[in-house]
């Protein structure tokens, strides 16, 4: 007690002589306002997170425009359609000169859908494939039997530790990417998913890249193709200039019973619908389709359109 | 995927290669159509690369089973040439179409060949070196005996509409232009009073 008492004394003139000194040292009277505020923001409260607690009474908020939740669609009355032959009799003459080889039909599917809903996502094999130079890799033990499969299936690259270090160095040497179910443990671990992930070239179930025998898949994935619906629409390559109307046929006619088969499986809340089907190519224009193979007025047999150039 | 309305105005341009110079159809004797020259135009090559861009579209359009191929070199001290290789009426390929039309297939059956091409009996070389693309077009047309493709009624009044859209963008285009000149002067203007506002706070 002895020992508290001066001790009170001397804080209590401390505050005091403090008191007095911020009196008079303020040294300009425009400045009183800024140390105001300054001390009445240090007493408020940082609003919690929640804004619906922290809304004051008898304050009205703006209230958010709220955005569309489906995809925009147009009147396909204004579209103009054509036959297969007549799309690719068109294309053909602005490919004219070019590659017959490196030049590629691509065809857009517009969709009717959600916004925020599943989007269609599948792996398909065309009977007539547009790239067969797909460099494969697969993660399996290097000595197992697997990789054995895997190599002579045609994929580049095999193993589990060499390939993480090589990705990890940046170079990433392939297309695609197979995991054997075993080693999808040590690809995890290894972090692979940040360099893979970005490349859209990281295994998964859900993909059905990750599986138990990975040379049975290798054989859909040579010659397969990945589409994905972006933005309500879903765009693949379909053929190479050189194909003939027959061919393409059969490529489109594919891809959309895929893509029906894909909307199906989707739940029954979930309502897709296919709206237009347009042809397009490397440098051509985009020419919606109307299903027809040939016009029935027109002049050109599919006969000239199955010239190589 | 950009509006329907506005996909069909860029696909009104197909007008432009159905119609205008290279609209012609050849004698069915031309077998096939090659050019040969340099990627970059020095040295006389940019009649031959205009002669490809604006012609050769329309050319293919009006002669779908006429391979017409393009190969293109570096060196531009080597010839420009336009080959057109014909046949004789021997060995013109019978009309008939082939397998694959005929007999409906299925996914899993064999890619059908292409069209045999006829053998090349004569070729005939057009030196494109140096001359303008309208030049090398009025010679082809010359040796070949090509038939120009007219325009028919319902094209002209297409054509019509499409010059009649094409001024009235260009006057919404110079409004437009205009309107866009004064708000950015205004915006720079407003700008400047701010910056000169906020040095003249800063010296204080």
């Amino acid at each position: 007690m002895a020992n508290l008492s001066p001790c009170l004394a001397q804080m209590s003139k401390l505050s005091l002589s403090a008191g007095r000194q911020i009196a008079h040292s303020l040294p300009a009277p425009f400045l009183a306002p800024a140390t105001k505020r300054y001390a009445s923001n240090t007493k408020e409260k940082k609003p919690a997170g929640n804004p619906q607690k922290n809304k004051q009474k008898g304050v009205v908020e703006k209230k958010k425009k709220k955005g569309r939740t489906t995809y925009l669609q147009y009147d396909q009355k204004d579209s103009e359609q054509f036959s297969l032959c007549d799309a690719m009799r068109y294309i053909r003459a602005f490919e004219v000169g070019q590659k017959p080889t490196s030049v590629k039909y691509d065809v857009a599917v517009k969709l009717k859908s959600l916004k925020n809903g599943p989007v269609i996502r599948n792996r398909l094999r065309l009977p007539h494939p547009v790239s067969t130079d797909v460099r494969i890799c697969v993660v399996c033990p290097p000595d197992s039997k697997y990789a054995e499969d895997a190599l002579k299936a045609g994929a580049v690259l095999v193993g589990e530790e060499a390939i993480f270090d090589a990705v990890k160095d940046g170079r990433i040497e392939f297309d695609r990417c197979i995991c054997q179910t075993d080693s999808l443990a040590k690809m995890n671990k290894a972090q692979m998913g940040r360099f893979l992930g970005p490349r859209g070239l990281m295994p998964s179930t859900k993909l059905g890249t990750v599986v138990k025998d990975p040379a049975l898949v290798m054989k859909d994935l040579i010659g397969g193709a990945e589409y994905r619906e972006r933005l309500g629409v879903i765009r693949m390559a379909i053929g190479q200039l050189g194909f003939t109307p027959e061919e393409m046929q059969r490529n489109i006619k594919t891809f959309i019973e895929a893509l029906r088969k894909d909307i199906n499986v989707l739940s029954e809340k979930i309502n897709k619908e296919m709206v237009e089907v347009v042809l397009s190519s490397t440098h051509g224009p985009g020419l919606p389709l109307n299903g027809t193979f040939i016009d029935p007025n027109s002049k050109i047999t599919p006969r000239e359109l199955s010239t190589g150039a | 995927m950009v509006s329907v309305l506005q996909r069909m105005r860029a696909l009104r341009t197909l007008l432009a290669i159905r119609l205008g110079p290279g609209a012609a159809i050849l004698p069915p004797e031309v077998t096939r159509i090659h050019l040969d020259f340099a990627f970059r135009i020095n040295g006389g090559h940019r009649g031959a690369r205009h002669f490809w861009r604006q012609f050769l579209p329309r050319l293919k359009y009006h002669n779908p089973g006429v391979p017409m191929t393009v190969t293109r070199h570096e060196a531009f001290s080597s010839p420009a040439t336009l080959t057109i290789h014909y046949t004789s009426a021997l060995h013109l390929p019978s009309k008939a179409a082939i397998s694959s039309t005929t007999t409906p297939l299925t996914s899993s059956a064999p890619v059908p060949q292409s069209t045999p091409i006829a053998a090349t009996v004569t070729t005939e070389v057009i030196n494109m070196k140096d001359k303008p693309e309208a030049e090398i077009l009025a010679k082809l047309m010359e040796i070949t005996k090509a038939k120009t493709v007219r325009p028919t009624e319902e094209e002209k009044r297409m054509i019509k509409d499409m010059e009649e859209h094409q001024t009235r963008t260009d006057k919404d285009r110079a409004v437009q232009a205009v309107e866009t000149a004064r708000k950015k002067r205004e915006k720079a203007m407003l700008a400047k009073a701010q910056g000169e506002v906020d040095a003249l706070i800063k010296n204080m």
